[in-house]
């Protein structure tokens, strides 16, 4: 018995196969040609060059063909992002998601989708912008470095953290608030004391992507004080390294296959930094969801 | 009685909400002094005699010329071919995770997708720079550094990113009408073409300009990729050059400051897009915003 | 007596709890066959066994065997060379609270029958009549065909989602608590219906009110926890004290 549009539905099976196949595909591709080409440089040498590690860890002894000073630029980018993202994301996803009326939240929702879109290199250059306006008013010497690059991640970072602890505070069950007003608990106490532990894991989650957000980003570095060779960060305001601008740079400008392998190398770094943020992240989220479901099963029985 | 104690408390409230709003107004802030800056900056060029400049199809900062044209020409292509590819893909995704794949096999996928928009992008661009290029350059002709690199790559980028917003979309849908779809005998792949598409069809919108709005924005993929020659390209095999890489590109060589002035109008372009993007999908979701 | 569904040691557990026991019975052909049992006795996970529903809800196990005898012969349920989607064909069901598919009133019943059986045109549509006036639905809704389902009162959509498993010419239908959600008038309109299709079709209504097992049922199974299910004849539940004192130690 044939049937007039099943044709359709096979084809429409026949295509999802072939684009599920396609994704692991590229994935195994990548990840394969990644680690066969990082293979060779791999080890100690790849992270502190000749430098004894010890020495280079303690910072007695300057690190030169290593990616040690790369992997500390990006360390301290992502911690001086998440000090300036953190609390302002998770204060604005608070506010939105608890004080906000509908139409305040309508707006700054919409203010908030914006900035999730604006392209990394463009707020790369509203960093650039920044220290332009400040040498021209009262900062004649201001420089791009460590700082302004953090505060462009940051603002990368922030749609990130506040869609998190939004989302977070508003699929708690409505009891959890019901119950702390009724106790006759103010509007901060229930926020404080009931919601936001409640919530620490779904914010947390938040709070990892952020910083595998800002730890990958290379385009709004690239225009706000990142260089080749900087060594270790020395200051908030001055140059420094990091790791994806390091393989950017690699990748055009190397001259001897060490230097490609170590690109390959710091490739490597930075995909397994990305990796566990993300195995972090989801270990958090997946454990928030089963905490709150476990009402749901009881109801379609 | 105690008539005291209402009114501390509410003293006690108002600290918190202040602070709160007060860094829910910093972060809307941040948008509009973004917007504000990139304004000030390019206004120069946009208010002078040089508005005609900018506006040609020659971006020869040496003698003067600062036509950002080519540019605009090279974002667009790239951002809509790359979406070409990574939609049908992402649809076809989400259609394998939502019944039409066997059901073993759809979390792992899943799992990978999620995975894969943690890889950071250099990553993907130096991978491609070591093979794909090399295959097109062997395949083809000319350096491989071209439109279909990049627009291969970018589309593996921004596959994810569609993946998820259908799969949002399709758990919305078949939440409401599984059951009854499945009591009437019919087979996923059924309920998938005369269900789950149809009733999908804003999220499949939204999924498509949020889509482009990524691939436009992205600028190491094709900077690192796309050759970066600053003409329109005539064919797929061609170099060409976006805006997001012109911005990357003309701040590394340090020119003089008209060129710098052009940038940002370059930087207020692509912010408009960004926010054509969200009021595409504010009007494609109806104002039905929670 | 003619056996419409047969079920030997059925046993069902959702995310390794199990919900259903070791259930054995024969249902008969026609019927009402109405399932008592109370809340949590696993009622509906028996009724959504039978056409393989509970495999739309996560972490399910289903072991046992369920023949369901139709038309075309006996089929066997959890065989492994089972079309599930022409069970569910043959074993149409409508739910407690209607869930109208968010198309219009026509293609509500349309839809599956172009999808399933590549019918359209003027065929569907006297298929749809057929159907529409046989769940008494059609007086009311023919003008309004392709308004959306959703719009129509509670008791309509329920009519609707008969109407809907109808189309599709079942042997058999599934009813679970299909007035519960319905105010006293619609409810009993449903009802009275339901003593019209019991010539032709076999009918299995899980229920909550014993009045309307009374009134209706000409089988009658009790679920008790643990999964031992008890036939009652038909003395002792047409007797309203009789059934009670059976009862009495669940309801």
């Amino acid at each position: 018995m044939v049937k007039r549009g099943q044709g359709a539905e096979s084809a429409l099976i026949g295509f999802s196969w072939l684009a599920a196949l396609f994704v692991p595909t590229v994935l195994c591709a990548m990840v394969g040609f990644l680690v066969v080409r990082a293979w060779p440089s791999w080890g100690a040498p790849l992270f502190f060059g000749d430098t004894p590690a010890l020495a280079a860890l303690t910072g007695r002894a300057p690190v030169f063909d290593g990616i040690w000073p790369a992997c500390v630029g990006t360390l301290s980018l992502i911690g001086l992002a998440s000090l300036i993202a953190i609390p302002l994301g998770v204060a604005t996803g608070v506010f939105l998601a608890e004080y906000a009326g509908r139409r305040t939240r309508m707006a700054f929702s919409l203010a908030v989708d914006l900035l999730a879109g604006v392209p990394s290199i463009v707020v790369g250059l509203f960093g650039f912008a920044l220290i332009l306006l400040l040498r021209r008013t009262f900062a004649p010497d201001a420089n791009t470095g460590l700082l302004l690059s953090a505060l462009c991640l940051a603002v990368l970072a922030l749609p990130y953290l506040i869609n998190a602890t939004r989302l977070t505070l508003e699929t708690l069950p409505a009891g959890l608030r019901l119950a702390g007003f009724g106790l006759g608990l103010t509007r901060w106490q229930v926020v404080s004391r009931l919601l936001l532990p409640a919530s620490l894991r779904g914010v947390s989650g938040g709070v990892v992507l952020a910083v595998a957000r800002a730890a990958e980003d290379t385009a709004a570095i690239l225009l706000t004080g990142v260089v080749a060779n900087a060594g270790m960060p020395g200051s908030l305001t001055g140059k420094y390294e990091a790791l994806p601008f390091h393989i950017y740079y690699l990748a055009a400008e190397y001259q001897t296959p060490a230097e490609l392998a170590q690109a390959f190398g710091s490739a490597l770094v930075l995909l397994c930094l990305t990796g566990t943020l993300f195995v972090v992240a989801r270990v958090f989220q997946r454990r928030l969801h089963r905490t709150w479901s476990g009402m749901e099963v009881a109801a379609w029985r | 009685m105690r008539p005291k104690e209402p009114c501390d408390r509410r003293g006690a409230d108002r600290l918190p909400s202040a602070l709160l709003c007060g860094a829910a107004c910093v972060s809307a802030a941040l948008v509009f002094s973004i917007f504000a800056f990139l304004a000030a900056f390019s206004w120069p060029v946009l208010s002078g005699g040089q508005l005609g400049s900018l506006l040609s199809w020659h971006w020869r900062p040496l003698a003067g010329e600062f036509g950002i044209l080519p540019m605009v020409v090279g974002s667009l292509c790239l951002a809509g071919s790359a979406m070409a590819v990574a939609y049908p893909l992402a649809l076809g995704v989400c259609c394998f995770v939502h019944g039409c794949g066997p059901a073993w096999a759809a979390r792992p996928l899943f799992v990978s997708i999620r995975f894969m928009t943690s890889v950071p992008t250099v990553v993907y661009g130096l991978v491609s720079v070591f093979l794909l290029v090399p295959v097109i350059r062997g395949a083809f002709s000319g350096s491989g550094f071209s439109w279909l690199a990049a627009a291969l790559v970018l589309a593996v980028l921004v596959l994810p990113t569609v993946v998820l917003i259908i799969d949002t979309q399709f758990q919305a849908v078949r939440a409401e009408v599984r059951v009854a779809a499945a009591a009437v005998g019919l087979a996923p792949s059924q309920e998938m073409r005369h269900l789950v598409l149809p009733l999908s069809r804003r999220g499949l919108a939204i999924a498509a300009v949020l889509g482009f709005g990524r691939a436009l924005g992205d600028t190491l993929i094709p900077l690192m990729l796309a050759g970066n020659a600053p003409r329109v390209p005539g064919s797929l095999l061609d170099s060409l050059r976006t805006l997001t890489a012109h911005i990357a590109l003309v701040v590394a060589t340090d020119s003089h400051s008209a060129a710098y002035n052009s940038l940002f109008a370059c930087g207020l372009i692509l912010f408009l897009a960004t926010l054509c993007v969200n009021l595409g999908v504010l009007s494609v979701r109806g104002r039905r915003l929670g | 007596m003619a056996v419409a569904i047969r079920i030997e040691r059925l046993s069902v557990d959702f995310s390794g709890k199990a919900v259903l026991r070791d259930a054995s019975l024969e249902i008969p052909k026609g019927g009402p066959t109405f399932l008592l049992g109370r809340s949590g006795s696993g009622k509906t996970t028996l009724l959504r066994a039978i056409n393989r529903l509970n495999e739309c809800f996560p972490a399910c196990r289903t072991s046992g065997r369920v023949v369901v005898n139709t038309a075309d012969g006996a089929m066997e349920a959890y065989a492994p060379d089972t079309a599930v989607e022409v069970l569910r064909r043959r074993v149409g069901m409508v739910f407690q609270t209607p869930n109208v598919l968010p198309l219009s009133i026509a293609r509500n019943i349309c839809m599956p029958l172009e999808a399933t059986q590549g019918m359209r045109g003027a065929e569907a549509e006297a298929r749809m009549e057929e159907a529409l006036r046989e769940a008494q639905l059609w007086s009311e809704v023919r003008d309004r065909l392709r308004d959306p389902a959703v719009a129509l009162s509670g008791g309509q959509q329920q009519r609707l989602c008969l109407a809907r498993a109808l189309a599709l010419r079942p042997d058999i239908l599934l009813l679970d608590e299909p007035t519960a959600s319905l105010d006293f008038k619609a409810a009993q309109m449903v009802e009275e219906l339901l003593g019209e299709l019991r010539s032709r079709y076999t009918l299995i209504v899980v229920s909550h009110g014993l009045s309307q097992a009374r009134r209706l049922a000409e089988y009658l199974f009790v679920l008790h926890d643990g999964g031992r299910v008890e036939e009652l004849g038909k003395d002792v539940f047409r007797d309203k004290d009789a059934l009670l004192t059976v009862l009495g130690d669940l309801l």
